[in-house]
C-alpha cells in the first residue's frame, strides 16, 4: 500500500501556522512581486477569486469580503514543508518529496507495525497538524495514481474528514466511476480531448478500455496509467535525490526599467542565485540562455497596446561551468545582444541547462577546462553568504542599487529563519 | 572454490594459506599528539535544547508577565509543540487574537493562565474565547547584564 499526503491550501495554512485570527477568513497568497493570486483559502475560493487573478483586479473583492492578503514569504513556506516531509518520516523510512507540499509514502514492509492503516493515517494527521499546526488529506491505497485519486476524494467529501483509504477492489472500481478522466494524473488536456471523442469520461471507463488500444492510442504510458488504475503498481517511490535538469530564474522586476544597466545588476543578481542552486547541487551548466521581455498588459499613453519586445539568446559554453564569475561574462555579453533600446522591460532571465555533475570534465581540444582558481572563488563567496547573510558579498556588476527588487507589500514574518522576526508572545 | 568459478581463465587457485603477521604500530618520528583519542564533536546547544527538531520552535518574549519563572523582555523561549501541554507547565497558547506565555491550571473542566508576575492576574479561559494551545515552553535563553 501507498500513501499520498497532501498539504491543504499549503501558503494559505503556513500563514495561519503562526497566525491563528486567519482561521475561517477568506485569505490569498500573492505570486513574486505580488503579481497574482497563487494560494487560496476554502473561504477565498468561495468568493469566487480564481487562481492565477492579477491583483490590481480584485481591490473591490478585497474590500467588500475583507479578504487578507500576503506576499509570497517562500521561507517560511520552505521551513515548514520540510518539517512537515520530517515529521512524516519519523513514521516510515520512504518518503517521496513530490512538491514542496505532497509526499508519497510506502507503506510495504509495515503491516505488523500498522494493521489498521486509518488509525494511522489519523495519527499522521494529527501530528502534523500538532507538530506545525498544517492540515492535510492522505489518500491510501495500492497504486500511486490510486493514492491521488483517494486524496481528491479526502479533501472533497466533506464526510472522509481528509482521509480515504482505497484497499478493496470494489471500493476502488466504485470511486473510479465517480472520477473524471481529465483529472487522472498524468493526462494531459490533449489526451483528455482525445479520450472524449472516444466516449470515455470516466476513470473506470479508462480502465476497462482494451490494452491494445490503449497501447496504440496514448503509448506505453497510457497503459501503464491504466495498470496503476487496476490496483497493479507501475508507478515506484522515487525517493533518490534527482538533481534538477534546468535551472531558471526570472522574477520580474517591481517596476518596469528600461535602461541596460539596471537590467544588467538585475540579470547578475538572478544568475548568482542560479549558480549558487547550481553548486549546491553539485553540477555545472553547458548552456545559457538570457530573455528578455516586455509587459504584455502595458498601454502606451493614447491607450493603445505598448509595443511589444521578445528576445533570446542561447550560448554554448566553451566548457561546463558553475562559477558566478565565468557565467557573467556570457550573460552580459548576450544581454547586451538581445537588449533594444526604448522599450519597457518587465523581465529578464537566465535559464542554466545541459548539466552535468561538476567533477565531469570533458577533454577539448581548443579550449582549456574550467580555471579550478574561479571554483574555489565561488565556494568562498557561497560559504561568506551562507554565514553573514544573502548578497553579502557579490560581483560589483550586480549592482547597489536593489530599486528593481520586486515588490513584497504583505510580506509576513520569516518566523522560523530569522532571528529578528520570531513569533512574539506577551 | 564453486563449479561456476571454473570457465574464468586462468583463476589462481589458491590452495594453501599462509598468515603473516602485520604489525600495526608507527614508527615514532617526532612527539605524538597525546589528545589525538579524545577528539570528539564540540558541544552543540541544539543538542541540549531540542529533543525533537521538527515541532521545536523559537518564541520571542515581550512582556514581563513571567518574570516570577526568569522570563524577562527579549528572552527567547524554545519552545516544543509536541509536547503535552500538563498541569502546571509553561506554554505557549493562542488567546482571542494574540499569543502569550503563561502557567497552565486545569480546574475540572476549566482551564486557567497563571502568570508569575504578581502585577497580572490569572485568566480564566471561558467557552466564548478563542483558545488553543500553541506548545510548551522547554527552555529560557536569557542574556545575562
Amino acid at each position: 500500500m501507498f500513501g499520498l499526503v497532501d498539504c491543504n491550501n499549503f501558503y494559505v495554512s503556513c500563514e495561519r501556522s503562526f497566525n491563528p485570527s486567519l482561521e475561517g477568513r477568506p485569505v490569498v497568497v500573492l505570486s513574486n512581486n505580488d503579481g497574482c493570486v497563487i494560494a487560496r483559502s476554502n473561504e477565498a475560493k468561495s468568493v469566487e477569486i480564481k487562481m492565477g487573478t492579477p491583483y490590481f483586479q480584485l481591490k473591490d473583492t478585497i474590500k467588500e469580503h475583507d479578504v487578507r492578503v500576503f506576499s509570497s514569504n517562500y521561507t517560511l513556506y520552505g521551513d515548514l514543508s520540510a518539517r512537515v516531509m520530517a515529521t512524516l518520516g519519523r513514521f516510515v523510512d520512504q518518503v517521496e518529496i513530490y512538491s514542496i507540499d505532497e509526499a508519497f509514502l510506502d507503506f510495504e514492509g509495515f503491516a505488523h507495525l500498522y494493521p489498521d492503516l486509518h488509525q494511522l493515517a489519523l495519527t499522521l494527521q494529527s501530528t502534523v497538524r500538532q507538530w506545525t499546526r498544517i492540515p492535510v488529506s492522505i489518500g491510501m491505497a495500492p497504486t500511486k495514481t490510486l493514492c491521488k485519486v483517494a486524496n481528491y476524494f479526502a479533501k472533497r467529501q466533506a464526510e472522509n474528514r481528509g482521509i480515504l483509504l482505497l484497499d478493496s477492489p470494489e471500493r476502488i472500481s466504485e470511486i473510479l466511476q465517480e472520477f473524471p478522466v481529465s483529472e487522472l494524473w498524468g493526462v494531459g488536456s490533449r489526451y483528455a480531448a482525445l479520450l472524449r471523442r472516444n466516449a470515455i469520461r470516466t476513470a473506470a471507463q479508462f480502465s476497462n478500455a482494451p490494452d491494445d488500444w490503449i497501447n496504440r492510442t496514448m503509448t506505453v504510458n497510457g497503459l501503464r496509467l491504466a495498470y496503476e488504475l487496476r490496483g497493479v503498481p507501475c508507478k515506484m517511490l522515487e525517493t533518490e535525490f534527482a538533481p534538477k535538469k534546468a535551472i531558471c530564474t526570472s522574477p520580474s522586476f517591481g517596476r518596469l526599467i528600461p535602461d541596460l544597466k539596471t537590467m544588467s545588476e538585475a540579470l547578475v543578481t538572478h544568475l548568482s542565485r542560479a549558480a549558487e542552486k547550481l553548486r549546491r547541487q553539485g553540477s555545472a551548466a553547458g548552456t545559457m540562455t538570457v530573455f528578455v521581455h516586455t509587459n504584455r498588459f502595458k498601454r502606451s499613453a493614447n491607450g493603445q497596446p505598448a509595443r511589444q519586445y521578445y528576445n533570446s539568446r542561447t550560448i554554448q559554453l566553451p566548457h561546463p561551468t558553475a562559477s558566478t564569475a565565468e557565467l557573467t561574462g556570457y550573460a552580459l555579453a548576450a544581454l547586451q545582444s538581445v537588449y533594444q533600446f526604448g522599450y519597457a522591460y518587465q523581465k529578464v532571465g537566465v535559464i542554466l541547462s545541459g548539466l552535468v555533475p561538476i567533477d565531469h570534465h570533458q577533454t577539448h581540444y581548443f579550449t582549456k577546462g574550467p580555471d579550478e582558481r574561479l571554483a574555489v572563488l565561488s565556494a568562498t563567496m557561497d560559504r561568506l553568504n551562507h554565514r553573514f547573510g544573502r548578497d553579502k558579498v557579490r560581483l560589483a556588476s550586480a549592482g547597489y542599487d536593489v530599486t528593481w527588487h520586486h515588490r513584497q507589500q504583505w510580506m509576513s514574518p520569516a518566523y522560523t529563519t530569522k532571528w529578528t522576526d520570531l513569533l512574539q508572545v506577551k | 572454490m564453486s563449479h561456476t568459478d571454473s570457465f574464468l581463465p586462468a583463476k589462481a587457485q589458491i590452495s594453501t594459506r599462509h598468515w603473516i603477521p602485520f604489525f600495526h604500530s608507527f614508527v615514532q618520528a617526532g612527539f605524538p599528539s597525546p589528545a589525538e583519542n579524545y577528539i570528539e564533536r564540540v558541544c552543540d546547544l541544539n543538542e541540549l535544547c531540542i529533543t525533537n527538531a521538527e515541532a521545536t520552535y523559537f518564541v520571542r518574549a515581550t512582556g514581563d508577565s513571567m518574570n516570577g519563572d526568569r522570563i524577562e523582555v527579549g528572552d527567547v523561549l524554545v519552545v516544543d509543540c509536541s509536547l503535552e501541554a500538563r498541569e502546571g507547565r509553561i506554554v505557549i497558547v493562542w488567546l482571542n487574537g494574540e499569543h502569550t506565555v503563561k502557567r497552565i491550571h486545569y480546574q475540572e473542566e476549566n482551564v486557567i493562565l497563571v502568570p508569575s508576575n504578581p502585577r497580572f492576574s490569572p485568566i480564566r479561559v471561558g467557552p466564548g474565547d478563542d483558545f488553543r494551545v500553541f506548545g510548551v515552553v522547554t527552555y529560557v535563553l536569557h542574556k545575562s547584564s
